[in-house]
């Protein structure tokens, strides 16, 4: 209580503007394929797969107040004789398609692993469709190149793709 | 938040430390620091609340100066240089105690010998945490470049409690050269929470089948209580259940205090004393939580299904959603739990000089009190969850005249090698006043201070006859 009377030079009306801005790296999805699915009950390759997740991290009100900007990472190895074209779509609750990320994923002729990747950022209008998006739709669509093949039972290879969302996020009171 | 900034303000390293209090002979709350001090009067009455008033708070590691500066500096760089300069061993503790009644008086038995009984109630509070450094790095950094880091999640180690002591001691001089003592306790808790027994880590390494692989492992245990009768009784009855349980009706247990003195010489004294060699069982108004497990994830795996229309992807992200909320689920349980006492330990050589000098009035006095100064050296110690508490004081007390006393102190400890303190104590009469505190150089400017601890009170004495 003395101790009120002879503290000097101090603002401490600062704490008002805390803010913290950690970077938070998580992975998102992992995908592994073989020729065998993208082919039907009888050996004939389909047009393309897609999968489906409602997936309500990006819409959450955390997510909301304090995400400042964000980096979805891709990277794919592909050994299959096959182009692809990779896309992600982002919906809302009203199945309103916010945004959509694609990239082209060429084919590997000797079955080596040929790696592309793709960086998506987020941020001003952007970032705000992916703060509305709940449900996120893969489609893998089988694309024709000039050295591309037909993938059949025995094709070798397989596409594997790797992702992770980098999140700069920012804290404050 | 602010509120944890400010307690930068009151620090004391050595909280709990009462370097001028212990061995201050004419302040009889020093027997409370050594239950086998000298005493020299025939009793004592403490005014009721207002015999021992003590205030001690300190956090190492930074001052609220290092924060609060008005230089212009930008605050949360400022932050920031403090997160990294401290480390996880950096603490912030609050300690206060209050004596509600206090009185002691030397008895004669059958054969003669004399002996001194002591006995009061105070209430103790005690607040106590260590910084949590990975929890504030994973705060201003987040997981990114930080690849292989372990974030220790044991870090975060918390304690706080009010409580009550009943005590009753027993102090005896076997002869010139021994005075011993001891001191039994009835502690009665009347809140308590702590968490320090954290064991866990998140770490995020690079991944097999996908970029990253984060691995959360958590053992963690907050352990609380007297609690509910904050949120389901009245105001009166809550009053009621505190004053209960400030009357031994809380959660009890049971201590000692050990100490002596020992005048190998009237020029040489060594004394010691252990504090609080005891514990509390804490059974009633118990709830404890608890969270447990280990998760490995690698994200979310999409198995396109041969025809594409069953939606894997959304079962694996359910699964992880599902493992991630039983990772997190706090189990909450009611068995009773044992918490030691902080153990403190005090010792003290001195040595007195300076008689005063009137030679023809002295010669027939053996026991001397007339020695006008003593120096010395005192150690504190004092066991906490994480570590021993430790700090190393010279001294210097001056007798001016017979109803005042000086004694000063310079404290060294691991954080703070500039500790002065000042002690007094005046008698008016019969009535005796003191009043302590230390980090006196930091009181031009106290937020620059990392710790401040002050004790004050009045006694009503019933001084020796000769005297």
């Amino acid at each position: 209580m003395i101790s009120f009377s002879c503290v000097k030079d101090t603002d401490f009306d600062q704490t008002d503007s805390l803010v913290l801005t950690p970077i938070v790296e998580v992975n998102l999805v992992e995908i592994q394929e073989p020729a065998d699915t993208f082919l039907d009950d009888f050996g004939v390759e389909v047009l393309n797969i897609s999968d489906l997740i409602v997936f309500d991290v990006f819409s959450s009100d955390f997510v909301d107040e304090n995400l400042l900007k964000a980096e979805l990472v891709y990277e794919v190895t592909n050994t299959l004789n096959k182009a692809f074209e990779f896309k992600m779509e982002f919906y809302d609750l009203s199945k309103t398609l916010q945004h959509t990320i694609s990239f082209n994923i060429e084919n590997s002729p000797t079955n080596k692993p040929l790696v592309s990747e793709h960086t998506e950022v987020f941020d001003t209008s952007s970032l705000e469709a992916l703060k509305q998006s709940s449900t996120l739709d893969i489609t893998i669509t089988l694309m024709s190149s000039p050295t591309g093949s037909v993938l059949t039972t025995a094709s070798k290879g397989m596409i594997a793709l790797k992702s992770k969302g980098v999140f700069y996020l920012q804290l404050s009171e | 938040m602010r509120w944890l900034l400010f307690l930068g303000f009151f620090v004391s390293l050595q909280a709990q430390n009462k370097q001028i209090l212990y061995g201050f002979k004419e302040v009889p709350q020093q027997i409370l620091l050594n239950p086998g001090a000298q005493i020299d009067y025939k009793g004592y009455i403490g005014v009721p609340l207002l015999s021992h008033i003590h205030f001690n708070a300190g956090v190492t590691g930074f001052s609220a100066f290092d924060i609060f500066a008005d230089d212009g500096r930008d605050f949360n760089q400022k932050i920031q240089d403090v997160v990294y300069d401290m480390d996880s061993k950096d603490f912030f503790g609050f300690n206060q105690q209050l004596d509600l009644f206090s009185a002691g008086f030397r008895f004669k038995s059958s054969s003669e010998k004399t002996f001194f009984i002591s006995f009061g109630l105070y209430q103790e509070s005690d607040v106590f945490f260590y910084f949590p450094k990975d929890y504030a790095v994973l705060a201003l950094e987040g997981n990114y470049n930080n690849l292989n880091r372990r974030f220790n999640l044991g870090d975060l180690s918390v304690s706080a409690e009010v409580s009550s002591v009943f005590h009753v001691g027993i102090n005896k001089k076997i002869n010139s050269k021994w005075t011993v003592g001891l001191r039994g306790k009835i502690y009665s808790s009347i809140v308590q929470a702590s968490s320090t027994e954290n064991y866990g880590s998140f770490t995020t390494v690079e991944g097999t089948s996908n970029f990253l692989t984060h691995r959360i492992d958590l053992d963690m245990k907050l352990q609380t209580s007297g609690l509910s009768f904050a949120t389901d009784s009245t105001a009166t009855n809550q009053v009621d259940v505190l004053k209960s349980r400030l009357l031994l009706g809380g959660n009890l247990g049971v201590g000692i205090d050990v100490g002596f003195t020992h005048e190998p010489s009237p020029e040489w004294t060594i004394d010691a004393s252990l504090q609080d060699l005891g514990f509390i069982n804490y059974s009633k108004d118990v709830q404890n939580y608890e969270v447990n497990g280990y998760l490995e994830y690698e994200g979310i795996q999409s198995v396109f299904p041969p025809i594409a229309s069953d939606q894997t992807a959304q079962e694996y992200w359910d699964e992880v959603n599902d493992d991630f909320e039983d990772l997190f689920k706090v189990d909450s349980t009611t068995t009773a739990y044992i918490k030691w006492r902080p153990l403190k330990l005090n010792t003290s050589v001195s040595y007195n000089f300076g008689k005063k000098n009137n030679k023809e009035c002295n010669c027939l006095d053996k026991s001397d009190p007339t020695f006008q100064n003593r120096v010395g050296a005192h150690l504190f110690a004092l066991k906490r969850p994480n570590h021993l508490q430790w700090a190393l004081s010279a001294f210097y007390y001056r007798k001016l005249f017979k109803g005042l006393q000086l004694k000063t102190t310079y404290t060294v400890d691991t954080y703070s090698s500039k500790n002065v303190g000042l002690g007094m104590s005046a008698a008016l009469g019969p009535v005796q006043f003191y009043i302590m505190a230390d980090n006196l150089l930091d009181y031009q400017n106290v937020a620059k201070s990392q710790s401040v601890s002050l004790q004050l009170g009045f006694n009503y004495i019933f001084k020796n006859n000769e005297d």
